[in-house]
């Protein structure tokens, strides 16, 4: 077996909670060697859940055990000019530092891109905010939520007349994350053509409305359509829709006629087929309460289990809206080996989510559990040449962990 | 920028790509200075989105244009090849001999049904590096050959099910972003592979279940349940742990404003904004997360009951200078005033009237801002087939009298 696809990259992580982590998680899963910096109280993931029985705990967190395989914790106290010339030493031997932290909050430490490549030139830098650098906003405070509802495609989800819906579970900072990881490979494949590092930076907002089509900009300025919200339907053609049956819902879209018409025959080709309403399907939503209603009984009396067997063997697009339950236990991923495990010093082993992607000879792996706080600190600063006794120094006076 | 070299110049990139996913992961290739070259079944659609056919049957362009939409097809060329044909599998192994990268999102069964699997890619070029993207993987299991879309797959993956309003288990739908998903993860293991190679000299084949890659978003809800059995619904715009977090009417017909407080400073510095107008946040029961977290229905109503007769564009000035996360609800008009929007409209690139369409293009941005090599958005989108005679002549040295021979076949 060969190495690692990323063997020998030297990454290290800066910030805070989800986007910076998930960035750097995804090469750390591929053999980045990534130096996780946290503060002294450890990063805000070990005192977010979910907890084992709901009981806090630093290195019993599901969320930071997900976010941090592969990578070392080293715990340095920014706060201090001591902690501040660590870090930037870190920096300087670094291929790449991934950082989530305010534009501002940055210069502050000195640990901004012009400051760190003047002892590292070909040093790449990815800065991952809300926000981005380009804008008057650039230090305002953002989460997932405001990234959603800042983007345009918060308001195109839910019901209208109700507070319009983001993607749950900080899935922006996710996609934050993994698009951080994607300008990372970008700039240091330019630095293998050029020689120099450079600083990447991406503002989810903008993710979520470009890369991910959320800002619903393209159909208004080009077609006049302003969508608003419509509940369980998406407007796009008929039918695409979230629909009750009888243990459940299943998700029923298609924007093939072929298809339509084979699930209307599993009915038994009922009269009205022949709708007018539904001869262009690219026009029928403005219809469909009453559309619906020719078919979403013969749907409600059928379980998810009876209609997915249906709809598979007739070559159906439709299928199960499963529970967080139905996915795990799924005979599928199980068959794939797709759930991963972790062998933790506190938790014991313990399963998590496996990998994004299967490379052929390189796979994706587990190669160490999730860090505790400050696991590496000794070993890592050692690694740059302070010797056992500058590290005891810096323990003692509180500026690592 | 460093003498104009593009982080992904220098390679070349065959792309099967269809709807949405596929075509997207080649683009930002593209994108960033990687020659793609579109390669689609003679006489086809274009393969342009879901999106482009049901913005179409609005839109002035002739429904038939397989240009007319923005597409994820920009700064890409195209050929036309039936690789079913005996000579346009020959000359498809040529155009691999001579490429880095092949994206393809069929399902797992048509490559290899095409005699064109992995093993047979990998003898025509042992540094190919082959992407495929199929919904559950090319492994045997029981979802491998399913016919679904990304919405559909979104759902059997379980990131539906936690889509919706807190306490229905209705869920809502959303804007699919399962497809992008997937094509964001899939770059990521391309350029490693990449990386790889640089050492190796090989290229791998790269199998991208999209359900897989999307999963990972509801780790959290997917932790819950491996460690504590939970099963999560629908939350609304709750996260465990922060309260408030949330979205609450404005004043105007569907204004909203999106706000949280993360700690104690946040929820000290909303209550001074709020001030006498936000009397009932300074109850007792708010003054703790603990106590916010147990009366987050009171809690909702009350900053909802404060919100409600306030403009959400001064609102968010006034939340933000004190240091709390807040942000209108943005709608597109609202956005193209925007002035963070000056981010999003640099990006939706206007390529003058130029597809022979006679109107301007806007197509999504670029939003990887490499300070040195910025990417670039190079054509417009190509028709199919606009590019056999050059990359046929030029890339394989076929003359003109051979490429006709190929067309009257029905090869090209």
């Amino acid at each position: 077996m060969a190495d690692a696809a990323l063997e020998g990259l030297r990454v290290v992580e800066i910030g805070d909670f989800i986007s910076a982590a998930y960035a750097t998680k995804l090469l750390a899963d591929l053999g980045a060697d990534v130096v996780k910096v946290e503060p002294p109280e450890g990063d805000s993931t070990r005192r977010h859940g979910p907890f084992p029985g709901d009981e806090p705990h630093p290195e019993r967190s599901g969320l930071f055990l997900f976010l941090n395989t592969n990578k070392r914790s080293v715990t340095i106290d920014r706060a201090r000019e001591e902690g501040r010339a660590l870090l930037r030493d870190l920096c300087a031997r670094a291929d790449l530092v991934v950082q989530n932290l305010p534009p501002a909050e940055l210069q502050r430490l000195g640990l901004d891109y012009d400051a760190l490549a003047a002892s590292n030139p070909q040093l790449v830098m990815v800065s991952i905010t809300v926000f981005g650098y380009d804008t008057p906003y650039r230090d305002w405070k953002g989460t997932a939520l405001i990234a959603t509802a800042a983007s345009g495609l918060q308001h195109r989800i839910g019901d209208p007349g109700r507070p319009p819906l983001w993607l749950p579970y900080c899935a922006a900072d996710f996609q934050g994350g993994v698009h951080g990881a994607i300008a990372a490979m970008m700039a240091l494949r330019a630095r293998r053509l050029s020689g120099e590092g450079q600083h990447a930076w991406l503002s989810i907002v903008e993710v979520i409305g470009t890369v991910m089509a959320g800002s619903g900009l393209g159909a208004y300025v080009f077609q006049g359509q302003l969508r608003s919200r419509s509940g369980f339907h998406n407007p796009g053609f008929y039918p695409w829709q979230v629909v009750p049956v009888r243990d459940g819902f299943f998700e029923v879209i298609t924007m093939v006629d072929e298809q339509w018409a084979r699930f209307v025959r599993l009915m038994g080709d009922p009269p009205w087929r022949e709708d007018e309403r539904l001869q262009n399907r690219w026009l029928s939503f403005q219809w469909s309460e009453e559309l619906d209603a020719y078919w979403h009984p013969w749907m409600r009396e059928r379980t998810k289990a009876e209609l997915s067997a249906l709809f598979r063997e007739h070559r159906i697009a439709f299928q199960p809206v499963h529970t967080i339950n139905e996915v795990v236990n799924s005979e599928h991923l199980r068959g794939r080996g797709f759930w991963a495990e972790v062998e933790h010093p506190v938790m014991g082993r313990t399963p998590i989510p496996g990998a994004p992607y299967r490379l052929s000879e390189t796979p994706w792996a587990i190669r160490r559990p999730p860090p505790l706080l400050g696991q590496h600190t000794a070993e890592v600063i050692a690694e740059f040449g302070r010797g056992a006794d500058e590290v005891a120094a810096l323990r003692e006076a509180g500026v690592i962990g | 920028m460093s003498g104009g070299v593009l982080p992904m110049e220098g390679l070349r990139v065959l792309d099967h790509g269809h709807v949405w996913a596929g075509p997207l992961l080649a683009e930002m290739f593209a994108d960033m200075g990687a020659d793609v070259i579109r390669v689609q079944a003679p006489g086809r659609f274009s393969g342009i989105s879901m999106a482009g056919r049901g913005s179409l049957a609005a839109g002035p362009a002739a429904p038939d244009d397989p240009r007319a939409y923005q597409g994820w097809d920009r700064g890409k060329r195209s050929v036309s090849l039936d690789l079913a044909h005996p000579d346009g599998k020959r000359l498809y192994l040529a155009l691999v001999a001579k490429s880095d990268v092949i994206v393809e999102n069929f399902a797992p069964r048509v490559l290899p049904g095409l005699g064109l699997g992995y093993e047979v890619l990998r003898e025509a070029n042992p540094r190919i590096v082959l992407a495929s993207l199929s919904a559950a993987g090319a492994t045997p299991g029981p979802w491998r050959e399913l016919l679904t879309y990304g919405p559909s797959l979104a759902a059997l993956y379980g990131v539906k099910s936690v889509q919706g309003y807190a306490g229905e288990a209705q869920p809502r739908e959303d804007t699919a972003d399962l497809d992008p998903t997937a094509a964001a993860h899939a770059f990521v293991a391309v350029c490693a592979v990449l990386e790889y190679r640089e050492r190796t000299g090989r290229g791998q084949h790269i199998d991208i279940a999209q359900g897989e890659a999307t999963i990972q978003r509801i780790a959290e809800p997917v932790m819950d349940y491996l460690l504590n059995g939970r099963v999560a619904g629908p939350q609304g715009n709750r996260y465990p742990g922060v309260a408030p977090h949330g979205v609450y009417p404005a004043v105007g017909e569907d204004r909203w404003i999106a706000i949280v407080a993360r700690d104690e400073r946040e929820w000290g510095a909303l209550i001074e904004v709020a001030g006498e107008a936000g009397g009932r946040l300074r109850e007792a029961r708010f003054a703790t997360l603990a106590g916010r977290l147990a009366a987050q229905d009171a809690l909702d109503e009350a900053i909802g009951a404060w919100t409600e007769r306030r403009d959400a564009g001064a609102l968010t000035a006034a939340l933000q200078a004190a240091g709390v996360p807040a942000y209108p609800v943005m709608d597109p008009p609202a956005l193209l005033a925007d002035p963070n929007y000056g981010v999003l409209r640099e990006c939706h690139v206007r390529v003058e009237t130029a597809h022979g369409i006679g109107r301007d293009q806007i197509y999504q941005g670029i939003p990887w801002k490499l300070t040195k090599t910025p990417g670039v958005i190079r054509l417009p989108v190509a028709a199919t087939g606009e590019h056999n005679a050059e990359v046929y002549g030029e890339l394989l040295g076929l003359d003109a009298a051979e490429l006709e021979r190929l067309r009257a076949a029905g090869v090209i």
